[in-house]
């Protein structure tokens, strides 16, 4: 058991760093090196930095594509999202050192768990979703929410201090193995998500700057 | 014709060739299509196959599934995996090593029959890439499919065989010789002087002109009050213009190619080019025809370099609406007086960004003008485009009807319109099925016909 702890919590984490800033890396080079395409913009679209980074910042904030077109998905989307963000800004609280905020990572993990399974309900029990889904979407919501699910079963939010100087560890290359078995199949978790995150559709987030800049907003005003 | 897909065939026996060996040449023609040598669109296409999340939100705005009653087969995201889960089984690692999981499949020859017609229901309308949360593009995963088609030797004739390929020869897809160009000329000043009131001589072939004014040439035969129109309104307007016979080269503004071929695309466009170069004019003005000013307009700005296009593209909206504002032209709206509504096209609007240009004429040109809900960059497709409304083989101009054309009829009778302006050849071939089949009181007019009916 001490052995499976010691590579859950100090070999794997810089594998997981390698292959997640390497995938990537390499899916950023990969589409940043795509040959200049055709004019496919469509209008109208914001022409200005300001208007550009105001829309994108809108749309991640609000979802609001799904607020007006699809309003069945947008609560629980909306609810998934922000319980991803919420425990995002938990992490980075933790390692700034406000391990003492842990309301960001309890609420983060609840909105994220009960935004993930209503989607996953959702997408099964209507039959125009489920006709659309394959097994890799179910499995994309389940890892979503088998982190929050583990992490509030298990107090995971509530060990911000161990996490903490488990993390600090890390980056210092002076890795400890985690406190606890518990705090182990959490950080376990965390790292399967970030293995896989850059190779599959989750990384949408990051596809996102070059659908919108790229091509649906086009690089050059329609006057010029 | 045998089903293959749905109740209807756009692709003839003779060109889908449904019961040869087709998968090998599909999947070599698609890894070829995942090359960067397929530059002109690699990057949206690599991103719509890559990343879509599969929420449904395109379906929500599709014309054709909600027209349909929501039929799964019309799904736009059905209808991409189409293409996807051949992407994934042979060129992705994913898809090799566990299909079942990530939705790949092997390709069988009723699979391309399927998705041959599957991928000829969609206009590529890109109103779903408008509203998609990640900008996935359905209406680019389609032309994609449609290029893979076309390079195993599937493709409408209507587009290629008698489209592109005509126009090349010829010089316009309806085969019309410069004589029989020259006989509709005539008759068209003669016809003009009829209706308007008005002595114009329409100039023809005209070297050096600041204006060359090309039409979509199936204008000429279907819908001359549009040309009529224009020349009254240029003559007007007191520039220095010109149309072009075939004698000059080219001399019809559509380019079929942007439907279904990036070849067929730069072939018509390089030879529209050569015919505008021989002749020496100043602009190169796009009829009203819409997605003939997306190709000329936006696509052939990266295909061809600028050095090689020393003048400038203008649509004939712009040109109308920017002589209304400077008072260059004068109209009294008093002189249409019915009920004018203006439909959209998805290549002018969407694709082309001409929302005010329209508006500006109709609103100075007609005295009740109002908007279809919705309209601008949410309008709803009328089915005609890609190519559609000129095919309508078997059964397909009833698919074209009882889809697209449902939705749209529907919204002209809400509007209570008694006209319905339209500005894209396209739109109005489908209209007019649209306003006959059914019985719709009401009749649809060029934008430049109507302002030619206003000039005071």
């Amino acid at each position: 058991m001490d052995g499976l702890i010691y590579f859950v919590g100090v070999v794997l984490p810089y594998v997981t760093l390698l292959v997640f800033s390497g995938g990537f890396i390499y899916q950023i080079v990969r589409l940043a090196r795509a040959p200049l395409h055709l004019h496919w913009e469509l209008f109208p679209y914001p022409e200005t930095l300001g208007g550009q980074v105001s829309e994108l910042a809108t749309e991640v904030a609000t979802l609001r594509s799904l607020y007006l077109h699809h309003r069945k998905l947008w609560g629980r989307s909306l609810l998934m999202h922000w319980g991803i963000y919420l425990q995002v800004l938990w992490l980075l609280l933790v390692l700034g050192g406000w391990e003492k905020v842990s309301w960001p990572g309890f609420a983060g993990g609840l909105a994220c768990l009960f935004g993930a399974l209503g989607i996953a309900v959702w997408r099964y029990t209507d039959p125009e979703m489920r006709t659309i889904s394959s097994p890799a979407d179910y499995l994309n919501l389940f890892l979503v929410a088998l982190i929050p699910l583990v992490g509030l079963i298990t107090g995971f939010y509530g060990q911000a201090d161990l996490l903490r100087s488990y993390l600090w560890g890390i980056a210092s290359f002076h890795p400890i193995p985690p406190a606890n078995g518990p705090l182990a199949l959490n950080i376990l978790l965390i790292q399967c998500f970030l293995l896989y995150l850059p190779f599959g559709r989750m990384a949408h987030f990051a596809a996102k700057y070059f659908t919108y800049h790229k091509v649906k907003w086009g690089e050059v005003s329609r006057h010029a | 014709m045998r089903k293959v897909f749905d109740d209807y065939r756009a692709l003839a026996d003779n060109v889908l060739r449904p019961d040869e060996p087709r998968v090998d040449k599909f999947v070599e023609a698609m890894g070829k299509s995942l090359k960067k040598e397929n530059w002109t669109f690699w990057l949206p296409y690599v991103l719509s196959l890559d990343y879509c999340m599969k929420c449904g939100t395109c379906a929500e705005v599709c014309p054709v599934y909600q027209a349909s009653g929501r039929r799964e087969i019309y799904h736009p995201v059905k209808r991409s995996e189409m293409l996807r889960s051949i992407y994934r089984r042979y060129f992705t690692l994913g898809g090799k090593l566990w299909p079942g999981l990530v939705g790949a499949k092997d390709l069988t020859e009723d699979g391309i029959n399927a998705l041959a017609e599957s991928f000829y229901r969609c206009t590529v309308c890109r109103r779903c890439a408008y509203v998609c949360p990640v900008a996935i593009d359905n209406g680019l995963v389609v032309r994609e499919g449609r290029k893979i088609l076309d390079a195993i030797g599937i493709a409408p004739d209507e587009l290629k065989d008698s489209g592109t390929q005509i126009q090349l020869k010829a010089g316009n897809a309806t085969n019309m010789g410069t004589a029989a160009f020259l006989d509709i000329i005539e008759f068209m000043e003669e016809e003009i002087a009829d209706t308007w009131g008005r002595q114009v001589k329409i100039p023809v072939d005209k070297k050096g002109a600041e204006f060359l004014l090309m039409h979509n040439a199936g204008d000429y035969l279907a819908f001359p009050e549009t040309v009529m129109g224009a020349a009254v309104v240029l003559q007007a307007a007191g520039v220095d213009w010109t149309l072009n016979s075939p004698a000059t080269g080219i001399n019809d503004v559509v380019n079929y190619g942007v439907f279904f071929s990036d070849g067929e695309l730069e072939k018509v466009l390089r030879a529209q080019l050569k015919t505008a170069l021989d002749l020496g004019i100043k602009t190169f003005v796009v009829g009203e025809c819409g997605h003939a000013f997306e190709a000329l307009k936006y696509l052939m700005q990266r295909l061809i370099p600028a050095g090689e296009r020393p003048f400038e593209v203008k649509s004939i909206l712009e040109l109308e609406a920017q002589w209304i504002r400077e008072g260059r032209i004068k109209v009294d709206p008093g002189k249409n007086r019915e009920i004018v509504t203006y439909h959209d096209s998805c290549k002018l609007g969407r694709l082309g960004g001409l929302y005010e240009e329209p508006r500006t004429i109709l609103q100075a040109a007609c005295q009740d003008f109002r908007e279809l809900v919705p309209n601008r960059e949410m309008s709803l497709c009328c089915g005609g485009g890609s190519g559609f409304a000129i095919m309508a083989k078997g059964d397909f101009l009833k698919f074209r009807m009882e889809t697209y054309g449902q939705l749209k009829a529907q919204q002209l009778t809400d509007a209570g319109a008694q006209v319905v302006a339209l500005a894209c050849s396209n739109c109005k071939g489908q209209f007019r099925e649209i306003i006959n089949y059914y019985k719709l009181p009401l009749r649809f007019a060029g934008v430049s016909e109507l302002l030619a009916n206003a000039l005071v």
